[in-house]
């Protein structure tokens, strides 16, 4: 984030917490560079469909238009039967809670943030090194990291960008692992993913992703719990429309982490996966499961060059 | 799991009613009348989320030694509890306009009493929706 | 804030302190309720002189927020103080020059 010493000034006093009580006093003229945030018109409105999907698409509507089909059309989450352009939550959110997401004086997530630039300096493990030590200055080391997860690693593994910090960690740095969704982990991430912040999604579908990739699509597409509904259903079907009042989102993870108004705290794309599972009446998978990792892997490449936010705000 | 995850929904039989927040604002006014007027509070007419709502609330006032606001407060009519905040200023402030955020539990109405530095009162509201996130944890 | 100011100018503070204010009205999945633990008070002075005090009840959100007004009368120090339940305390100060 630029500008940020100067920006704040910090209170180190240390609370019962373990992380830092901060209090910042907020410099009104020494705000960041407007142009290096988000800006709000860059938010994807472009049908990022690939020219080869929109053809097979009407091909094969017109296809089952021309045989007077009255089968119903399954929706797969590839293409929107509605001809939706892909868009991020952010645009059904009031102007409020955009203003908190945009202004980093006013976005919750913003403290979550500069812990993780503390800890990135911080010296762990029995290798005694930080991110820092061998990642240096990660205003250039990580751009673009966060947006291109997750992936296959070399031993074939597919990891989320949590589960690649944790691998440092363990590795590297030879410490242990931190646990899920516990404030470290998600001040790591917020500070990496952030350097991803108005950058492309680049996952793509690789020979090494593949399989997982289908996977990922196959549990989007799979009905689940008690209300036995599929992602697919709401947020590829029906996104724009409303559920409870609230617009349904088309679900692309351009923000994670999040400060979740509900939550009145950051949390990561697992917590709020499983918040979904929660509301379709179905046991959540656990964190940092196969079946979530897949299904980050596919909704990732489903965003694919959508811009990064993070971190957002969303209710 | 390591996180906290905790419910925000307060139990209903919790939630303060008109009367308690009533209440509230008797004990500020302790028998004086609060004229309607000068104060201004603005709240989203609709909100996503009640737990982190943008307030503002400002009232016509030169601000000098002669005629300044003393204090402003806010009661909720909807809240578990109906206090919401109390601001004291002086005419050191220059103007009295505050922005902050608060808690809604619920579409209620906001109240917002402002006591001059001469002992009177004046009173502004807002009423407002808040709608309940998709999707929580319980 | 800003750093310098004009004597007579009316100044915009904007501050914010990461604090969860717990408002006591939270439950765990099992039913327990989660303690109440907020920020009670913040206080505003300028040279020693309290200008702006704030009583913050559990309805206020969590990281606090204020947006407040002051007006640049001389050269000195702003302090910013926030007190609250179970011995919560932090403070900042605030240099600004006024010509």
């Amino acid at each position: 984030m630029p500008h940020r010493n100067e920006m704040l000034q910090r209170n180190e006093m240390l609370q019962r917490n373990e992380m830092p009580q901060r209090n910042a006093m907020l410099q009104r003229n020494e705000m960041p560079q407007r142009n290096a945030m988000l800006q709000r018109d860059e938010i994807s409105q472009r049908n990022e469909m690939p020219r080869a999907q929109r053809v097979f698409s009407s091909c094969l509507l017109s296809v089952l238009l021309s045989l007077g089909a009255l089968l119903p059309f399954h929706a797969s989450s590839q293409v929107d039967p509605v001809g939706h352009e892909r868009q991020s939550s952010y645009v059904l959110m009031s102007p409020d809670t955009k203003a908190m997401q945009d202004d980093p004086l006013l976005n919750p997530a913003t403290f979550t943030v500069l812990d993780g630039e503390v800890l990135w300096r911080e010296l762990a493990g029995k290798k005694n090194q930080s991110c820092a030590s061998c990642h240096g200055d990660a205003t250039v080391s990580m751009k673009g990291v966060a947006a291109s997860y997750p992936k296959v690693n070399a031993a074939g593994q597919l990891l989320n960008l949590e589960g690649r910090i944790n691998q440092c960690r363990t590795e590297h740095q030879v410490a242990s692992p931190f646990a899920f969704e516990s404030k470290p982990l998600l001040a790591l991430s917020a500070f990496v993913a952030t350097q991803s912040k108005g950058m492309p999604i680049t996952v793509e579908r690789t020979p090494a992703n593949e399989k997982a990739l289908a996977s990922g699509q196959r549990l989007f597409d799979q009905r689940m719990g008690q209300l036995n509904l599929s992602c697919a259903q709401c947020h590829a079907e029906r996104s724009g429309q409303k559920l409870a009042g609230n617009p349904i989102p088309q679900a692309h993870p351009t923000a994670y982490p999040i400060y979740r108004l509900e939550w009145q705290a950051v949390g990561s794309l697992e917590r709020r996966l499983r918040n979904c599972m929660v509301g379709v009446r179905a046991e959540p998978y656990a964190f940092g499961s196969n079946e979530f990792l897949e299904l980050e892997l596919f909704l990732a490449w489903r965003a694919r060059a959508m811009l990064f936010e993070s971190p957002g705000v969303r209710p | 799991m390591s996180a906290a995850a905790a419910s925000v929904l307060p139990s209903l039989n919790a939630l303060a009613t008109v009367d308690d927040a009533t209440q509230a604002v008797d004990k500020i006014l302790s028998g004086r009348p609060a004229k309607v007027g000068r104060v201004t509070l603005e709240i989203p007419p609709l909100v996503e989320n009640g737990n982190l709502v943008t307030m503002k609330v400002s009232v016509q006032s030169p601000m000098t030694e002669a005629d300044y606001v003393r204090a402003i407060h806010i009661v909720a009519e909807g809240n578990p509890l109906p206090n919401v905040v109390s601001f004291f200023l002086s005419p050191r402030a220059g103007r009295a306009a505050i922005t902050t955020r608060i808690r809604l539990g619920d579409s209620q109405r906001v109240r917002a009493i402002a006591q001059m530095n001469d002992g009177s009162f004046w009173q502004g509201d807002a009423a407002t929706l808040v709608t309940l996130a998709a999707c929580t944890e319980v | 804030m800003p750093a310098t100011a004009k004597k007579g100018e009316i100044l915009e503070i904007r501050i914010i302190v990461q604090h969860d204010m717990e408002s006591g009205f939270r439950h765990t999945e099992t039913g327990q309720r989660v303690p109440r633990d907020i920020i009670r008070d913040f206080r505003c002075t300028y040279n020693g002189l309290e200008v702006f005090r704030v009583e913050l009840h559990p309805a206020m959100g969590a990281n606090p927020l204020i947006v407040f007004t002051t007006t640049a009368t001389e050269s000195g120090t702003l302090e910013f103080k926030w007190s609250g339940d179970n011995g919560y305390a932090s403070s900042t100060t605030s240099a600004l020059t006024v010509t």
